[in-house]
């Protein structure tokens, strides 16, 4: 399957099920609106085949390459039929199994997670671990000799962790090395939501919204054939989930932000003033879809993503900003005062937006490895 | 172009440039120039105006360039009269032209808001040489006082698309002289020790630069999608976005380089005002970012212009 072939097919089916894949509410609507009306889309997709393309045979796709994956997450966001933020999680996570997973595991469980069978949730972040991720604390202990045990517990606490109030599985980092270990003392594991012990407890976001959550696990039983990857190889794992949030995720953010600049566009009047915002607005998602592109070229044809891709991230962080900030100011009042539904949707992906130089990495830790890893400017 | 070769064209084209500190045009014509921009206009572009800002070095390659989007033959006898400073409309009476001017027999001349060329014989044009920021750039003003012979009506759209030609080229000289600007700035930073250190360990210092470079790789990205799609959206975009780029990379550069930036001991001073001048050919970035956003709103439409 051939990316322009894919992408006239898929319009064409969109276009005809538009009635039955359109969410049954008026954006934004809730958070469970939203997790419904993804898995609802993800089924209808998966039944047709188009979510199954561009993943492995051996996982229950299609095959193909995966830009195929990138090109249908961006239409369905750009057709508003599901948030991006959250439908991001499957390229976060299945790449995950699918490079990680005992084979079986992989081919039992991707399957149900591209399907909307199954919610997951990633748990890497902890309180005191934000930026610094090789510091994290969350504990696996071996029920014996760790080469050989059938169990490991599980202590400590996860958070922002997006969704898991609706998930079935965890992809869980913990530390299973001692603290000055770092990076090679952390595992993987892919834990059953509903194993006891684990207590989920949501956070409302600056925008109303309990997207995130924290997880504590206390004394949670994990069967050592759920580790993803070797004893102390979580940190391999975590960094491969790098080259799909920084191609996939992206180029469907841009489609997403596209698709509010032409809500914008709709209605905006035409003066001098507004143009500029309007076009400086344009210019930035530019830049960026013409660095996204490259980058999911790059990536296509066998290359290995890594440092370089922090520009991408540095765009599509200032370029969401300067998009919401371009609708604070041409849609007078509408963030601050505007109680319609469409009131409530800019305003509540406005404050969103604000966390865009925040969540991922930092602006000020891209910057960081810009200037060590691209520009070679040495240990501060 | 495969990868290998147009990775010598680069280095030969650099190191051409940079041996040659006058005569540029005679040297990039012995290495073919004009046949490059025949046969392989986008290396030949790509290559040869990023080593005139990568080097500074002064050409009149922009006439050639001109020329052909014109549907003319490129010739060193040949010169294009270029918008005035900050314009992209068809220069009628008046506007900018390269050095070439003083050497040649007659200029093209578009008029008619794009719709008529002509040719008009050095008799019937006045030319002032500009001074300005750049002095070493040598513009000249050229202001035209007879209607010219050989008038032929122009296609529309072809005054767009030399606009469009113009535009990639001038801004593949910007990302080339901002990647020095930034090769410059990284080198002081490394060098200079202030406070018992070297001030590139200075996390301020360190995120300047790391601005700059996102500046310039997303000037370099919206260059190639200038060419993979070609037109006058994407050409403006990336004129836009080396404008963009250009007051990034100088803010910055020349803070981190501060008080030797600010000197002419240091070469940083050239390509500051280099770009200064670059910079308003065929449209500053704020009035052609404002033109953009004119169209988006007129046509209430906000096209994708790349796509996977």
């Amino acid at each position: 399957m051939e990316i322009a072939e894919f992408r006239t097919g898929l319009a064409a089916w969109l276009d005809e099920h538009a009635d039955e894949l359109a969410a049954p509410f008026a954006p934004p609507g809730t958070l469970d609106d939203q997790v419904e009306q993804m898995q609802r889309v993800k089924a209808l997709l998966h039944a047709a085949g188009w979510m199954r393309w561009g993943w492995p045979e051996r996982v229950g796709g299609l095959g193909g390459s995966p830009i195929l994956r990138t090109e249908l997450g961006a239409q369905l966001v750009g057709r508003d039929l599901i948030d991006p933020g959250i439908f991001s999680l499957v390229e976060v996570l299945a790449p995950t199994l699918v490079d990680f997973a005992p084979p079986q595991l992989a081919a039992d469980v991707v399957p149900r997670l591209l399907s909307g069978e199954e919610m997951w949730c990633q748990g890497f972040s902890e309180p005191a671990t934000g930026s610094d991720l090789g510091a994290l604390t969350c504990r696996a202990v071996a029920d014996g000799d760790p080469e050989s045990a059938a169990t490991w517990i599980v202590n400590g606490q996860k958070v922002w962790t997006s969704l898991a109030q609706y998930s079935e599985r965890c992809v869980l980092l913990t530390r299973t090395g001692s603290t000055e270990s770092r990076h090679r003392g952390i595992t993987a594991f892919f834990v059953d939501m509903d194993t006891p012990g684990i207590t989920v407890s949501p956070i409302e976001m600056i925008n109303g919204v309990p997207e995130f959550a924290e997880v504590f696990f206390d004394d949670v039983v994990v069967p050592a054939d759920r580790m993803l990857g070797e004893l102390h190889g979580g940190w391999a794992v975590a960094m491969s989930i790098l080259p799909y949030e920084r191609s996939s995720c992206f180029w469907q953010r841009t489609a997403y932000l596209q698709r509010r600049l032409q809500l914008l566009v709709d209605v905006v009047p035409d003066d001098d003033r507004t143009a500029a915002v309007v076009g400086e607005a344009y210019l930035q998602l530019h830049q960026l879809r013409a660095r996204s592109r490259a980058t999911q070229h790059r990536l296509a044809g066998g290359a290995t993503l890594g440092a370089e891709t922090s520009i991408d991230k540095v765009l599509v962080a200032t370029t969401e900003q300067t998009l919401y900030d371009a609708a604070l100011r041409l849609l007078p009042g509408t963030v601050q005062f505007d109680d319609s539904a469409a009131g409530e949707a800019w305003r509540a992906e406005y404050l969103y937006s604000r966390a865009a130089t925040i969540y991922g990495g930092t602006a000020e830790v891209q910057r960081n490895i810009i200037a060590r890893r691209l520009l070679d400017l040495g240990e501060e | 172009m495969e990868a290998a070769e147009r990775a010598l064209l680069e280095k030969t084209v650099r190191d051409a440039l940079e041996g040659a500190p006058t005569g540029v045009d005679r040297v990039l014509a012995e290495l073919g120039w004009l046949e490059m921009l025949a046969s392989e206009p986008r290396d030949a572009v790509d290559v040869v105006f990023t080593a005139l800002g990568a080097t500074n070095a002064t050409a009149t390659v922009l006439d050639d360039v001109l020329a052909v989007a014109l549907g003319l033959d490129p010739s060193p006898d040949r010169v294009v009269l270029l918008p005035p400073f900050g314009s992209w409309a068809a220069p009628e009476t008046s506007g900018l032209a390269t050095v070439r001017v003083g050497a040649v027999g007659e200029l093209v001349v578009v008029s008619d808001g794009g719709r008529r060329r002509a040719l008009v014989p050095a008799v019937d044009v006045a030319v002032t040489p500009v001074h300005g920021v750049d002095p070493e750039a040598g513009w000249c003003a050229v202001r035209v006082e007879g209607a010219g012979t050989d008038a032929t009506a122009l296609d529309p759209g072809v005054w767009d698309e030399a606009v469009a030609a113009g535009r990639r080229a001038v801004a593949h000289q910007i990302s080339g002289a901002c990647r020095t600007m930034l090769t410059l700035a990284r080198e002081h930073a490394i060098e200079r020790v202030q406070f018992g250190r070297p001030v590139v360990r200075f996390q301020a210092v360190r995120h300047r630069l790391a601005e700059a470079l996102v500046a310039i790789e997303a000037l370099d990205a919206t260059l190639a999608a200038a060419w993979d799609e070609p037109g006058p959206m994407t050409a403006a975009l990336a004129k836009a976005s080396a404008g963009r780029a250009a007051r990034t990379v100088t803010t910055h550069c020349q803070q981190v380089l501060a008080g030797v930036g600010f000197t002419t001991d240091h070469q940083f001073h050239r390509y500051l005002k280099r770009v200064l001048a670059l910079e308003g050919l065929f449209g500053g970035a704020d009035d052609v970012v404002t033109a953009l956003g004119h169209t988006l709103i007129a046509t209430r439409t906000a096209p994708t212009l790349v796509d996977l």
